[in-house]
């Protein structure tokens, strides 16, 4: 087998990945970044949106953008009862995964550091001189690694840096692409330009409590639904049942009748990791996705994982102790917001249901003007609201 | 409108069938399984204990599991690779690797 040497090697081209690599090669080391798919971006799933100055920050402003986030529409849905939410916004972009993840791998590529693709990293030994990288194309000898593996972080628990994730913290996706001209997107969704897009997030009850997207590409239109995998596994609800009722309930169908579908993809979402697990061991360092760094209260994966990546490539250029580098990363204001939030994230994946239905239903005593309603419906889930408000109070930045 | 009706238009009247959408993506097969099945009889036990569908099945958007004839069959070809059942799987019973060689799905949008 061929060996070959590099100063630091980076598992992954997402936004974890390519952010490390490049901090890493603009400071001068000769970096490898090793990605499984036959491009980067090919193996990932994101709805996908961006808040356009964190990606741009750290990797330029030529941003493949789909289209700009206009208006932003929350729903909250329990049956035919719903709060709808409507309002315009800015600084906010959606992309396309594939096109999003070839260009922060190519601004890394600019900076000097090498990416090869089609290669499935097997195992991380360490030796004398350093750390051995296996591959199923050969060996790399390096001094240090980054893991930025994503969501599935199977090096990462071989390793025992992390344990594996369980039904009771992980969420399980599913996403379908709807393909028309750039046009009809616009029409359809009544936007007022070409450019212009439109961002749904759902918080419904169905089978199963369960969040839900739809995502204004150019040319298509992205929807997906998610669910508690324990729930999952408990109700039998399998994904792609999932998103057909998620559909049907948002009246989705008429809203992409004559469409066609292009991509049907899924994504597990880890609800829990860094600091419940280890971030880092001696040379070597995860981020994004591997050690939990997804948002679910805002939906921000990608601005978190790119924080920690930037993070990760300044520990691997100086060789920083894991414990330094996991204070750098409790001290990022972007990753404080989702570690400091993991308490209340598991409180509300088993209490949000109760909000879905409680809020349509203060709604519609408000509208008939029932307000001994409201009050007799507030003081009788008031513990439950009052725990979830103690842990709300725990959310830094 | 129908001008641009792809190969899977999509009928606001019905459900799609799950073929259907995975007839969507871009698959390279790789010989070796990256999906296996540490014991079978573990999953014997396992339908016994959770019922249809088990919870692999259950968490599987692309019907990769199928428990037949005392037998869990799995094509693993058919694999979106995000890797629920490994995660769901009650008895640590799945071994997960990645496909070799940038094999397996191959995402347009992701």
């Amino acid at each position: 087998m061929r060996t070959v040497e590099f100063d630091a090697v980076v598992v992954g081209t997402g936004p974890a990945g390519s952010a490390s690599a490049l901090v890493a090669a603009k400071k001068g080391l000769k970096v490898l970044v090793i990605e499984r798919g036959p491009e980067p971006g090919s193996k990932t799933v994101s709805g996908a949106m961006i808040r356009i100055d964190e990606v741009g920050k750290v990797f330029g402003t030529d941003i493949p953008i789909e289209r700009q986030v206009k208006r932003f529409k929350v729903i909250i849905a329990n049956g035919g009862d719903r709060v709808n939410l409507d309002f315009p916004v800015s600084g906010l972009g959606t992309v396309g995964r594939r096109k999003f993840d070839a260009w922060m791998s190519s601004k890394a590529e600019a900076a000097g550091a090498v990416v090869i693709t089609k290669t499935s990293v097997t195992g991380i030994k360490r030796t004398e001189g350093g750390i051995k990288v296996l591959t199923d194309r050969g060996e790399i000898s390096t001094g240090r690694v980054v893991l930025a593996e994503g969501a599935n972080p199977i090096l990462s628990m071989s390793l025992r840096i992390r344990d594996d994730l369980t039904p009771e913290d992980a969420v399980q996706t599913a996403k379908e692409v709807y393909s028309m001209p750039q046009t009809e997107v616009t029409k359809r969704m009544g936007l007022s330009a070409d450019t212009d897009g439109e961002v749904w997030r759902v918080i419904y009850v169905n089978k199963t409590f369960g969040a839900g997207f739809l995502y204004t590409y150019k040319d298509a239109i992205a929807i997906g639904a998610g669910a508690p995998m324990k729930s999952m596994i408990e109700k039998k609800y399998q994904p792609n049942v999932m998103i057909e009722d998620f559909k049907e309930d948002l009246g989705l169908k008429q809203l992409l009748s004559g469409t066609s579908l292009r991509e049907y993809s899924a994504k597990i979402i880890p609800e829990s990791g860094f600091p419940y697990c280890k971030a880092g061991i001696d040379n070597v360092y995860l981020a994004g996705d591997a050690i939990g760094l997804v948002n679910p209260l805002t939906f921000d994966g990608i601005g978190p994982a790119i924080a920690s990546g930037v993070i990760a490539g300044n520990a691997v250029a100086e060789g920083w102790d894991p414990r330094k580098y996991e204070e750098a990363l409790k001290y990022d204001p972007l990753i404080k917001s989702v570690i400091s939030s993991r308490k209340l994230v598991k409180q509300l994946l088993s209490t949000g249901e109760k909000y879905v239905t409680l809020l349509p239903e203060i709604m519609k005593r408000w509208a008939s003007g029932d307000l001994y309603g409201i009050r007799e419906l507030v003081s009788e889930n008031a513990w439950t609201i009052l725990k979830d408000l103690t842990l709300l109070m725990q959310v830094r930045k | 409108m129908d001008n641009f009706k792809g190969p899977h238009p999509f009928n606001a009247g019905e459900k799609m069938k799950l073929e259907e959408k995975l007839y969507t993506l871009r698959y390279k097969r790789d010989e070796e399984p990256h999906l296996i099945i540490k014991n079978q009889e573990t999953c014997k036990r396992c339908t016994e204990k959770y019922g249809v569908p088990e919870p692999c099945l259950a968490v599987c958007p692309a019907n990769v599991y199928n428990y037949t004839e005392g037998k869990m069959v799995v094509a693993y070809e058919n694999c979106v690779e995000c890797g629920a059942c490994r995660i769901a799987c009650p008895f640590d019973n799945i071994i997960w690797k990645y496909p070799r060689y940038g094999l397996g799905i191959a995402l347009r949008y992701g």
